[in-house]
């Protein structure tokens, strides 16, 4: 029952923020906030009671919940909650409270319709992460998307409205070839043993002919890394982000992006081991190309948002190479990148979207030399860059050298162009931190600081980001049961996983 | 033959004889609220009588009223239902003697239904004529320049359609030596059969029937018609006149087996793909709701022929499914744009939309969930059917078929999306918009048709399970 | 006796001169008329199937088909009178306020 309550209370709250809209622009976002603040407390009392997150037991679903929604076609209202999706949901309750803090100030117009949005593609976001009936799942992928256009075109930046549309046909388009995939799967399946259903666990492990599962496994696997981005299906991206608003290019980097990862990690791969193992050097392939291509475009960008917006590209492609590396450092790698660049990324959107408040510009060009009437901003700007480069101390560096150790497993020279995308972090983060906050002196001489709001906002991310940094061994733990199912659903099959050599992780030592 | 026999037409008769009355009535008392008040009196009652079809359901070889013909004709009956409350405001002040409208409505309500129960070609004949003779007055009725133009052209247009259908089923009488629909199967694997002559009379009877759900590259009328057609008879056209003709083109091709003949299987996959491109594509250009909405019923009823060529058990029920999500979509836009028209023309242009959402949130909100439907996004009925049409077309591995429409939603999606943000955008200046004060019966219906396509859209169970007793003879 | 064959070419010659008809000429009352020619070479098509299959059906949707025709030319001229009354014109291509 709780994780109903999870998805509803975002949707009641959307719906009583918009209701209690009118003439009154302050309800709305204390509604949202507190619907918000509720539903991380649940997650968090939900984490709380996981003897997982001391590593103390290997079971797989820790809530489970089945309905019957439409028998007649086998689909059912199936959710349920592992360590895997517990920390992602997580992640959206608190980038949903970020968001709705950072934005603030900034909306101004259509309060209510705002935070019914924000709240909506939340819930759609949520339910995503803990469906665990394709049908279900695919109808939480599409939900997601519609409130998240109108955040987009109605109050984005200037070419708001060809960057919605482009956003929402390329996403629409590869979940339409998903759903095709859904329903051949569904097909395959009802061949084999003559049971019509939508249900992930019983889906697991039907057996298909190569070029089927291969087929089929494309279908999933487009979706998906249309939303990751991977190179060449990105293009939707840097528009998408950087005409958003604060909270939308925070939602869409920290989580809607993860909702593509989370996919290949729950779907994609466990459904078909077979097709997943031949198809690693490509996605692998894929993944390097990302992390350089990524990188080198996010240098020579000047438009700030779009520098950022490009590092997503490249951070995401380390989740991408993690999961098809597919032992469990590498997935663990992936999981701790996947929470540190929502974090990380939430925040540098965060940073410059509150520039833009006070400058009304995202133009490097016309910055520079910030740091002295903001340092607050510039410290904690400085601080968000040197995650994004990877400086160890800090979450990302986790996951990125964790990904890197499982990759050197399974490939050596892709781990060794990844790596190099490493460095290329390292120049453009710098570049950027230097060019905004540094610098010679622009016109703007008086730029107020991070007011005791953005603060507060800044305080809880700076907190977590470090904290996964110094000590990550409680998501590795959370994460660890999950990661194992996954890898005996898909390896039960094939050689996939053996190709690792077993590393014993933290958690280990623990249990024993 | 006995009066007993012919019991199970009570519904049938039920609504001529509401025209026959309403037409009598309007010889003593000329009133719009009487005459109304008796159409809507007698849809309700011919929709109570279907509860109460039993025994033999086939009258004579002609019609049949079986469950799946008893689904439809409520389907049709419900349909005209709304589309009579929706006109009724909409008629007043438009021209004078408006009586009449309700007598055409009833007679091609009852055109329509007859198609729906129809197991022979002369009542297939009849059914249509009687449709679409009473289409022809209905669609020129207000009598402005656009109604007569519309009504023209859709005169000229559906009499030679009729003309090729005919003359399909005479081929096909004289090959098989019969025009009873479940004789015809045998008539035609008898010996001495002129292959060539079948696939004429086929393809004759497919541009006929063709002509009438407006599929591609029979589809020319329809957004002229649409278009200049008063808005709540256009509503009427695309779903009333459409989803008899459909179900009527689902049983003869489910008694003759479309899938034992491959040019056939061939042409109709043809049609499907370019009535998805034609009507997507084209609707990308225009800048009439009406016409856009034209043109995307062209697409839908593609999509509606994919599922139509898949066989097995999903066909009907997603065909069926589809048509019901399609019916409380396009009447719930179409009755949006009869709401917000003026007197003087309707409004159909993009720009009347501007900014909707600012001085009438409710409607904008409708019309953006009628939309939402058609662009088959969760949550609304159009999603659950596109889903099951996709269901459909997989299950029999159409998969060519499948990604064209999987290509398609996508395009669609694009002038879907334009209309929505011109709605949420800052309001322009129209003289539509400032219509005064909007009908309360329209009102209701247009909430009611909003409540059953979000039920539709997140429980479908339901109605899952009565489309799949009603038509499991199939 | 005449082989039926002879009778169906007749009804199409019939019917493809209706065809024509009613795609080259923009009279419309000339259109309409073309199309009656159609429609009265399915007529003739009909009888003589009928008469070779010796099963009165086809005669009998004969008459229905006539019984149709009328009632589509009445409201059909009805339709036009409207339509001259406001272009005083019958040609289609005056009718011509919708494009796209």
């Amino acid at each position: 029952m709780i994780l109903i309550w999870l998805i509803l209370i975002p949707l009641m709250g959307g719906l009583l923020a918009w209701l209690f809209s009118r003439g009154n622009d302050r309800l709305p976002r204390w509604i949202s906030l507190i619907a918000l603040i509720i539903d991380f407390i649940l997650v968090l009392l939900l984490w709380m009671q996981y003897p997982e997150r001391a590593g103390l037991t290997n079971r797989s679903w820790l809530v489970d919940i089945n309905l019957e929604w439409i028998p007649r076609l086998g689909i059912s209202f199936h959710l349920a909650l592992d360590g895997l999706s517990l920390l992602l949901v997580m992640l959206t309750s608190f980038l949903g409270i970020m968001s709705v803090a950072a934005s603030w100030t900034e909306i101004k117009e259509r309060v209510g319709f705002f935070h019914f949005n924000l709240m909506w593609s939340l819930a759609g976001i949520t339910g995503v992460f803990l469906s665990l009936d394709l049908f279900l799942f695919y109808f939480f992928w599409e939900l997601m998307l519609v409130p998240m256009y109108f955040l987009i075109a109605l109050w984005g930046h200037e070419n708001r409205i060809s960057a919605a549309v482009k956003f929402f046909l390329f996403t629409q388009l590869s979940g339409l070839l998903m759903l095709a995939a859904i329903l051949g799967l569904y097909f395959v399946h009802a061949r084999g043993t003559g049971i019509y259903t939508f249900d992930y666990t019983q889906l697991l492990g039907t057996t298909m002919g190569s070029t089927e599962g291969m087929l089929l496994m494309l279908g999933f696997l487009i979706a998906f890394v249309v939303k990751l981005p991977a190179v060449p299906f990105h293009t939707w991206l840097p528009d998408a982000h950087t005409e958003a608003p604060t909270a939308g290019s925070i939602i869409l980097a920290g989580l809607l992006l993860k909702t593509g990862a989370y996919g290949l990690l729950r779907f994609a791969v466990p459904l078909f081991p077979h097709a997943a193992l031949d198809f690693t050097p490509v996605a692998m392939a894929l993944a390097v190309i990302g992390i350089l291509y990524g990188a080198v475009l996010a240098f020579g960008q000047t438009d700030l948002k779009r520098l950022v917006a490009y590092t997503s590209v490249s951070h995401m492609g380390f989740v991408l190479l993690g999961i098809f590396a597919w032992n469990e450092l590498a997935l663990q790698g992936a999981v701790i990148q996947i929470i540190c660049h929502g974090i990380s990324t939430g925040a540098l959107f965060i940073i410059v979207g509150a520039l833009q408040e006070r400058i009304h510009t995202r133009d490097m060009e016309r910055m520079g030399g910030l740091w002295t009437s903001a340092p607050r901003m510039g410290g904690v700007g400085l601080l968000f860059g040197l995650a994004s480069l990877g400086l160890p101390g800090l979450g990302n560096f986790v996951g990125e050298f964790l990904v890197l150790i499982g990759a050197y497993t399974v490939s050596i020279p892709m781990t060794a162009i990844a790596a190099t995308g490493l460095v290329f972090a390292t120049v453009y983060s710098l570049w950027m931190i230097q060019r905004t906050f540094f610098g010679p002196r622009e016109v703007y001489l008086k730029v107020p600081d991070l007011n005791m709001r953005e603060m507060t906002v800044m305080a809880f991310m700076v907190a977590v980001i470090v904290w996964i940094g110094l000590y990550p061994q409680p998501v590795i733990n959370t994460a660890k049961g999950a990661l194992n199912a996954l890898q005996k659903n898909a390896g039960a099959m094939t050689s996939f996983g053996k190709i690792s050599y077993p590393v014993s992780t933290g958690a280990d030592r623990d249990t024993k | 033959m006995t009066l007993n026999d012919l019991a199970p037409l009570i519904p049938l008769m039920v609504i001529a004889v509401s025209s026959v009355i309403i037409m009598l009535g309007i010889a003593f008392y000329r009133s719009r609220a009487f005459s109304g008040l008796l159409t809507l009196a007698g849809i309700a009652v011919a929709f109570i009588t279907l509860f109460g079809v039993q025994g033999t359901r086939q009258v004579t070889s002609l019609l049949i009223l079986d469950d799946y013909a008893l689904f439809y004709i409520g389907l049709i009956l419900a349909a005209s239902f709304v589309v009579a409350l929706l006109s009724s405001d909409y008629l007043e002040g438009r021209r004078e003697n408006i009586e009449e409208f309700y007598i055409l409505l009833l007679l091609s309500t009852l055109g329509s239904s007859v198609l729906a129960a129809s197991t022979h070609f002369v009542s297939f004949f009849i059914g249509l004529e009687i449709l679409s003779v009473s289409l022809y007055a209905l669609i020129a009725y207000t009598r402005n320049e656009l109604n007569i133009e519309a009504g023209v052209k859709y005169l000229v247009l559906a009499a030679a359609s009729s003309a090729f259908l005919l003359f399909g089923i005479a081929l096909l009488y004289g090959e098989t030596g019969t025009m009873e629909f479940s004789r015809m199967s045998s008539g035609i694997s008898a010996q001495g059969i002129n292959k060539g002559m079948l696939l004429t009379g086929f393809a004759l009877v497919l541009t006929g029937v063709g002509f009438k759900l407006a599929v591609a590259p029979f589809h020319m009328w329809t957004p002229d018609v649409y278009e200049g057609a008063p808005a709540p008879v256009t509503a009427f056209v695309a779903t009333v006149s459409k989803g008899g003709v459909f179900a009527l083109l689902l049983r003869y091709f489910i008694q003759v087996d479309m899938h034992a003949y491959p040019s056939l299987f061939g042409a109709v996959a043809f049609i499907a793909v370019a009535s998805m491109f034609a009507g997507n594509l084209l609707a990308l250009l225009q800048k009439n709701i009406k016409r856009i909405l034209a043109y995307s019923s062209i697409a839908h009823l593609g999509y509606l022929l994919v599922a139509f060529l898949a066989g097995g058990v999903m066909r009907v029920t997603a065909v069926t499914f589809y048509l019901v999500a399609y019916f409380i979509t396009t009447l719930g836009a179409f009755g949006v744009v009869t709401m917000l028209s003026g007197k003087e023309r309707d409004a159909d242009a993009v720009e009347d939309y501007q900014g909707l959402f600012r001085h009438r949130p409710w409607l904008a909100l409708i019309f953006s969930a009628m939309l939402f439907s058609l662009a088959g996004i969760p949550l609304t009925a159009g999603f659950i059917g596109k889903f099951y049409i996709v269901a459909a077309g997989a299950g029999s591995a159409l998969w060519l078929l499948v990604i064209m429409l999987v290509i398609n939603s996508a395009i669609g999606l694009y002038y879907y999306l334009r209309i929505i943000v011109v709605l949420y955008a800052q309001p322009g200046h129209s003289e539509v918009s400032a219509v005064s004060s909007l009908p309360l019966t329209g009102s209701l219906v247009l909430v009611l048709l909003t409540v059953l396509l979000l039920w539709l859209g997140v429980y479908p169970e339901p109605l899952i399970e009565m489309i799949h007793r009603m038509t499991m003879r199939f | 006796m005449i082989p039926l064959h002879w009778y169906l070419w007749l009804s199409a010659v019939v019917f493809m001169v209706g065809v024509a008809g009613f795609l080259m000429r923009r009279n419309i009352i000339i259109m309409f008329m073309s199309i009656e020619l159609m429609l009265n070479a399915v007529n003739i098509s009909l009888v003589s199937f009928s008469r070779y299959l010796d099963d009165m059906r086809g005669q009998i949707l004969v008459f229905f088909i006539i019984a149709v025709a009328a009632a589509e030319a009445a409201i059909g001229l009805g339709i036009i009178i409207a339509l001259f009354r406001n272009k005083v014109t019958a040609h289609v291509d005056e009718a011509n306020e919708m494009k796209g």
